[in-house]
């Protein structure tokens, strides 16, 4: 019986001792490719308790123990390296900047806060918050530099705010360019998410948007898993708090995943809504395993959801009569009566 | 003047202004996830944090750590190497094959792995044993720690393949992956039954405790082979 080795092939007797055995040389690189083309055990699989050590030594591949060891560290050090340098597909990137995304988000936050108030002191009726208090305290600094045709030069002029002087100035200047480059950041990271999705998930891309779709990879883990959720799933992604109530407490089932951002859902009278997601579930599963499978974009796809969409609406004209179902409602506070 | 105590081969008490369980560091100088290095007596121990690793606890919970210098190990469920080093350092003369299916966390093992060379890392999934059949030699232990809902059954698969007859499983099973909202004396107490008499081969369950307070919710088992 042949069998396979990381270290070479061997040739096995009836009574499992080694007839012979074809040791292969000791280059770390060649060794780590063939273990991992080794991984899909098909024939030559060693029998269970086979001892590869033993059989290192009598074929003298390895000296010693300890050069088998070392010799077999260094393989499956380069293996899991060569592994891990394949595993940042493109989806895996998409999710890092996803992840990045949400970082650059929440700072941008924080440090808008910080400008708004520190910069509230010297102008407080500018009434600009976020990226457009800090491109105007980037561009200006102090309110007697703002431009006679800017449209905030007459409150400026006569802010009741405290005049900034040089030493300050420098200092929320500098600030405000950094928040300004945290929105440039942010637009940077949304384009690259954007054509990264055109590129592997079109069809997904197509149906919830570049950025929901990005998303919903991203909490599913990869592309791959998403296509193997059943749309249920895919209908409650992104509900993980409520959906871990749910099963603790018998709380009633999340019916509010991300996939409600969606405009189709998010646009929609309440009681149109459940039955509305579960058709948009329903397609972004198909399109994520279109997206896996074939790669091409399918645009009848949009065609069929939103005649679906159009159909719900049509037979679901009027509000139901019975109140809705706690999950639907936006401040379900009340609990459901037994 | 600092007193080492052994509390099993390769483990040791430590009592140096406080009480630390420790091992020899096997790569000096190194640290891995921010323990303390003691230098005794020409030797240098890292100091093992029970809260962090749950083989920790169980040393600290007085199982019998069935582990040597020699010893070979099936390490499943490896994360960033926290405990890994731990066994690294015990098993000195021996070898410690560890399998971890995240790429993330196999990236910090990696970094962490490159001095010890009894240490071989494994990307893959323990559910699949065959997949490293080229690679892993009969062990004396297997140890898992994988948090999985099937964790009785890929115990079961890989010491089919892997552990040899008079050889030891570890296992820690977390509560919480199994079951969310069950009550956990009534998981572990299936979950014991499962390696009973769920799969093959069949197991004997040698020490069951709970590893509180170090780790709320998670069982340590040890067990051997059912003749
Ligand atoms: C609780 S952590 C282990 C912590 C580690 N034993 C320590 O003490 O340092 C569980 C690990 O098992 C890994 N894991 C879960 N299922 C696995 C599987 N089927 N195969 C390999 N690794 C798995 C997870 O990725 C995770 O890193």
């Amino acid at each position: 019986m042949k069998l396979e080795a990381w270290f070479g092939t061997l040739d096995l007797g009836e009574d499992g001792k080694v007839l012979a055995s074809d040791p292969f040389s000791k280059n770390v690189r060649e060794l780590a490719l063939r273990s991992l083309s080794l991984r899909e055990p098909g024939k030559g699989i060693p029998p269970a308790g086979f001892d590869l050590r033993s059989a290192a030594l009598a074929c003298g591949f390895a000296g010693s123990s300890e050069e088998y060891d070392s010799l077999l560290h260094e393989v499956t050090l380069d293996a899991a390296k060569l592994q891990i340098s394949g595993a940042l597909t493109p989806d895996q990137r998409i999710i890092l900047a996803v992840e990045a995304l949400d970082d650059v988000n929440e700072t941008a936050n924080v440090l808008s806060e910080r400008l708004s108030e520190w910069y509230g002191g010297y102008f407080p009726e500018s009434g600009l918050s976020g990226k457009a208090l800090a491109r105007f305290v980037a561009k200006y600094g102090s309110r007697k530099n703002v431009a006679p045709e800017d449209p905030l030069y007459a409150k400026a002029s006569n802010s009741m705010g405290a005049e900034l002087e040089a030493f300050d100035e420098e200092l929320l200047k500098g600030f405000a360019t950094s928040v300004c480059s945290l929105y440039d950041r942010r637009k940077q990271i949304e384009a690259y998410i954007e054509s990264s999705m055109e590129n592997i998930a079109p069809n997904l891309s197509l149906l919830a948007g570049p950025m929901l779709g990005a998303r919903l990879i991203s909490i599913a883990g990869s592309l791959e898993k998403l296509a193997a959720f059943p749309s249920s799933t895919i209908q409650v992604i992104g509900a993980n708090k409520a959906l871990f109530k749910h099963l603790r407490s018998r709380a009633p089932s999340p019916k509010h995943g991300i996939i409600f951002s969606h405009p189709l859902i998010n646009t929609s009278p309440w009681w149109q809504r459940g039955k509305i997601a579960r058709a948009v579930a329903a397609k972004l599963s198909l399109a994520a395993r279109t997206d896996l499978y074939s790669g091409e974009k399918v645009p009848s796809l949009a065609e069929k959801l939103d005649a679906k969409v159009q159909q719900i609406r049509l037979m679901n004209p009027e509000p139901p009569r019975k109140k809705p179902e706690s999950g639907l409602k936006p401040k379900g506070k009340k609990k459901r009566r037994q | 003047m600092p007193e080492v105590k052994t509390l099993s081969e390769g483990i040791f008490e430590i009592t140096k202004g406080k009480k630390y369980l420790a091992t020899k560091n096997l790569a000096p100088g190194m640290t891995v996830y921010g323990e303390k290095l003691l230098s005794i007596e020409g030797s240098e121990y890292r100091t093992w944090d029970p809260r962090r690793s749950k083989l920790g606890a169980m040393v600290l919970k007085k199982f019998r750590i069935p582990l040597g210098q020699d010893s070979k190990v099936l390490y499943l469920g490896a994360a960033s190497g926290t405990t890994v080093s731990h066994v690294s350092d015990i098993v000195s003369g021996g070898a410690v094959y560890a399998v971890e299916f995240s790429p993330r966390s196999m990236r910090d093992l990696i970094s962490l792995v490159a001095r010890r060379r009894n240490l071989h890392p494994i990307l893959a999934d323990a559910g699949k044993p065959n997949i490293y059949a080229h690679l892993v030699e009969p062990v004396d232990v297997v140890f898992q720690d994988v948090a999985q809902p099937n964790q009785a059954e890929i115990a079961a698969r890989n010491a089919a393949r892997y552990l040899k007859s008079d050889g030891y499983l570890l296992l820690a099973i977390k509560a919480r992956s199994i079951d969310t909202a069950a009550n956990p004396k009534q998981v572990f107490r299936d979950e014991i039954k499962k390696l009973e008499e769920a799969f093959e081969p069949k197991f004997e369950i040698l020490t069951a405790r709970d590893l509180n307070p170090y780790h709320e919710d998670h069982l340590g088992v040890l067990a051997k082979l059912k003749e």
